[in-house]
């Protein structure tokens, strides 16, 4: 942990959120395997605290096979307010196609796939995060809404990308959470990157949480 | 007095589940938090029952659910997870699992599950 984690948020907080991470992430896998018959390996999640300009390359870093992914994104806002990333490998969409709809030969219509995968990684994506992030607003006595899901593709450089408008001298809470559909290539990454101006608000819906528990 | 093992690499969620079941008076808790940590203490506290976490880092609950029915067929397990995925919980309860509880853990619940293993230890 370093210096700007520690000013932030305490060792106490942060295992609060992990464990609400971990209960909201599990929820939305669960939401998912209704959606389409598949089972979802959890990992168990993570937490970094990070200055804006450091959250481009750590971004980068996490997801190592950077030119070969996608990216569903989708903002949310309420009193918990930021912006959440389901990183996909470029396998992975187009298996996770197959997934939605068994039934059709995609070998046939050529020219769509790439239509149909996006839109695929959107309902999943859409899924995923609203499930998440919503458990999570619930755990808190929150509501949050959503921008509906964008999705990138692996075409647009990540450094375009990764441009948030963000307040230099703030700090940003990241959650992490790896994930593999089981008996699948599909794996990825669920980041939330937690807005600045949610975390006084945060520290204390934390609080209020262990105290009601 | 009553042996209660929490394994959960979680210290908020072993504590949820403490002001859960209550009572101190009632219940004697040992905490682990892992599955290899889990079977130390299981062999040591010898609880009347284990509540147990499935993602954990070393060992996982499945990992440690498989181990304990081996060494004793008649432990009592309930698996109290966040992974509320229908075959996960088909797995858990074909492992060998009582009960399972659903995280965040409900007082109801808990109590739930402890009173059923009261009826069947009589």
């Amino acid at each position: 942990m370093d210096k700007t984690e520690k000013a932030i948020i305490t060792e106490e907080e942060k295992e609060i959120l992990l464990e609400i991470m971990n209960i909201s992430f599990g929820k939305a896998a669960a939401d998912l395997a209704e959606f389409i018959d598949i089972y979802i390996e959890l990992s168990i999640p993570y937490i970094h605290v990070l200055e804006p300009r450091a959250l481009s390359g750590y971004l980068k870093k996490e997801i190592k096979d950077n030119l070969d992914c996608s990216i569903v994104e989708q903002k949310y806002w309420g009193k918990f307010k930021g912006d959440a990333l389901l990183v996909f490998s470029a396998i992975s969409s187009r298996e996770l196609l197959s997934l939605l709809d068994t039934e059709k030969d995609w070998g046939y219509c050529s020219d769509p796939i790439d239509v149909l995968e996006k839109e695929s990684l959107m309902e999943v994506g859409n899924i995923l995060i609203g499930a998440c992030v919503g458990k999570i607003a619930e755990m808190l006595n929150d509501i949050v809404t959503y921008t509906p899901p964008k999705v990138i593709i692996e075409t647009q450089p990540l450094d375009s990308f990764f441009n948030f408008q963000v307040e230099e001298d703030s700090s940003i809470i990241l959650l992490r959470t790896a994930f593999k559909f089981k008996s699948t290539d599909i794996s990825g990454f669920l980041f939330l990157i937690t807005s600045n101006e949610s975390v006084e608000w945060l520290k204390s819906a934390l609080s209020e949480f262990m105290e009601r528990s | 007095m009553k042996k209660i093992l929490i394994v959960d690499d979680s210290r908020v969620s072993r504590i949820m589940l403490k002001k859960c079941i209550g009572n101190s008076d009632k219940y004697e808790f040992c905490e682990a938090e892992n599955g290899q940590v889990g079977l130390e203490k299981y062999r040591d506290f010898r609880p009347d029952v284990v509540f147990l976490d499935l993602t954990m880092p070393v060992m996982g609950g499945r990992e440690f659910l498989k181990e304990i029915k081996k060494e004793n067929v008649d432990a009592k397990i309930v698996v109290c997870t966040a992974d509320v995925q229908r075959k996960a919980l088909d797995e858990v309860f074909s492992l060998g699992a009582f009960t399972v509880v659903k995280k965040p853990p409900a007082k109801g619940c808990v109590l739930d599950a402890l009173s059923k293993l009261d009826q069947i230890n009589k």
